[in-house]
């Protein structure tokens, strides 16, 4: 058998041995498997990604400013907590006046619990937009559970393992959302573009949308946890031919700065996000 | 032994790439340094390795991906067989043509993965895949290829000398 026949009978099979994994894994037999090879490769990604943000911190602010940097950092949690607060709060009021009666159920409805998790790397595929975190089953993280940050709505979990989970992003293309656009009162569904876009679809051309305007989850399909902030409307297009209006969206959470989040741990979600 | 470290080697990149490399994105795409150690393994002979190199580091890459589980695999083994084809051609010897077998090396592994991503049911643009996923990232592995192959033919000479003919 001459050298490049030879060659090619071991790309074959190995290609081989990797198309019957993907048919096992497409199939579910390997879930076990991938938790197990998961595990030293996540606490290694976790010890790596440590450092990194170790030395990407250091190399960003001098060292003299450290303080003033962690008062700036408490400011700007208060901030964004605040803000969180008055989007609520408009919210509510919005509700009473098309929805009165569901403010009631609102109130109360009882606080979310979350559990904190720490990014630890992000998804290497350039066609998926999930980042790893370092909790999972162990933690109580269940496939479906909405993920938070102080900002607004970022994902869900995807895939759980014992000590790492994958969340898909509200960026990734395959992710749909189910809005509400809080001064319209307008239904739309939010989908990404595979550079990470944001845009509402499905949106009543007799909505008057507004750029500016707030995006909230509006927990249709149950999915997500209804008034989670997910961004403001940055341009709309409206055609007076096609059935609905569509508007391109800022995102509340900051997808490039990605360090901390929240699973939301009490909502039981009624479908599971895709592969 | 070639196999056992290149196989660990190849997973430490992986994780490299998970949590160092994908935090300085080009447009969408990143360099991908296992397609760079593998290809420019394959251009220095060694193909059998490479291609048991691919294979894992294709595994490891797929366990910290939402991909399908095996497509990174035959991507990357399909790259790197397809690197070995240069063997005994007249321009294998040329210092430019690791330039030129590493953009068809990731076109081909982008050619497959993508196909492996929507059939798994995953939507891909494909306009916007090639502006922003496989341009840039190509355009990247293109730009190291040359360091990656020196790299590589100075670890292959210093691992495996050839052999001197004595009297």
């Amino acid at each position: 058998m001459s050298r490049t026949s030879s060659r090619a009978l071991i790309a074959l099979t190995f290609i081989l041995i990797a198309g019957g994994l993907l048919v096992l894994n497409l199939g579910g037999y390997l879930q076990a498997a991938e938790g197990l090879a998961v595990r030293p490769l996540a606490a290694l990604q976790g010890w790596i990604s440590q450092r990194v943000t170790a030395i990407q911190t250091l190399a960003t602010s001098p060292a003299d400013l450290a303080t003033l940097r962690a008062e700036n950092l408490r400011l700007a949690a208060e901030v964004a907590q605040l803000e969180r607060e008055l989007i609520a709060l408009r919210e509510q009021a919005a509700e009473a006046e098309v929805l009165a009666g569901l403010l009631g159920y609102a109130r109360t409805r009882p606080e979310n619990r979350y559990v904190a998790a720490r990014v630890v790397g992000q998804d290497i595929s350039p066609f998926i937009r999930s980042v790893w975190i370092d909790r999972g089953s162990d933690s109580g993280l269940q496939q479906g559970m909405p993920v938070v940050t102080e900002r607004g709505l970022v994902g869900r979990v995807a895939e759980v393992y014992p000590t790492v989970a994958r969340i898909q992003l509200i960026t990734d293309p395959q992710s749909l959302v189910n809005v509400r656009l809080q001064t319209s009162r307008a239904d739309g569904a939010l989908h990404a573009q595979l550079n990470g876009e944001l845009s509402v679809d499905a949106i009543d051309q007799s909505a008057s949308v507004t750029p500016g305007e707030l995006v909230l989850t509006s927990g249709l399909g149950g999915a997500f946890p209804s008034d989670i902030p997910v961004g403001q409307i940055l341009t709309v297009r409206k055609r007076d031919y096609e059935l609905f209006q569509e508007a391109v969206v800022q995102p509340s959470a900051d997808f490039e700065n990605l360090l901390v989040v929240l699973v939301i741990t009490n909502f039981q979600p009624l479908t599971a996000p895709g592969p | 032994m070639g196999f056992v470290v290149g196989s660990v080697l190849m997973a430490f990149l992986a994780v490299l790439q998970s949590s160092l490399l994908n935090r300085f994105p080009f447009l969408s795409g990143t360099a991908n340094l296992i397609l760079l150690a593998t290809v420019s393994w394959a251009l220095t002979g060694r193909v059998a390795e490479a291609i048991v190199w691919a294979f894992f580091g294709g595994l490891c890459l797929d366990l910290l991906s939402g991909a399908p589980f095996g497509v990174s695999s035959m991507a990357l083994v399909a790259a790197a067989y397809l690197a070995s084809l240069t063997e005994g051609r007249f321009w294998e010897g040329h210092p430019l043509a690791p330039l030129g077998v590493m953009a068809v090396a990731s076109l081909v592994f982008f050619a497959v993965t993508m196909a492996g991503v929507w059939v798994s049911g995953h939507p891909i643009d494909p306009a916007l895949a090639m502006t922003h996923v496989v341009l840039p990232t190509t355009f990247l592995n293109v730009l190291l290829a040359l360091p990656a192959a020196q790299l590589a033919g100075r670890v292959r000479e210093a691992a495996f000398p050839p052999p001197v003919r004595m009297g």
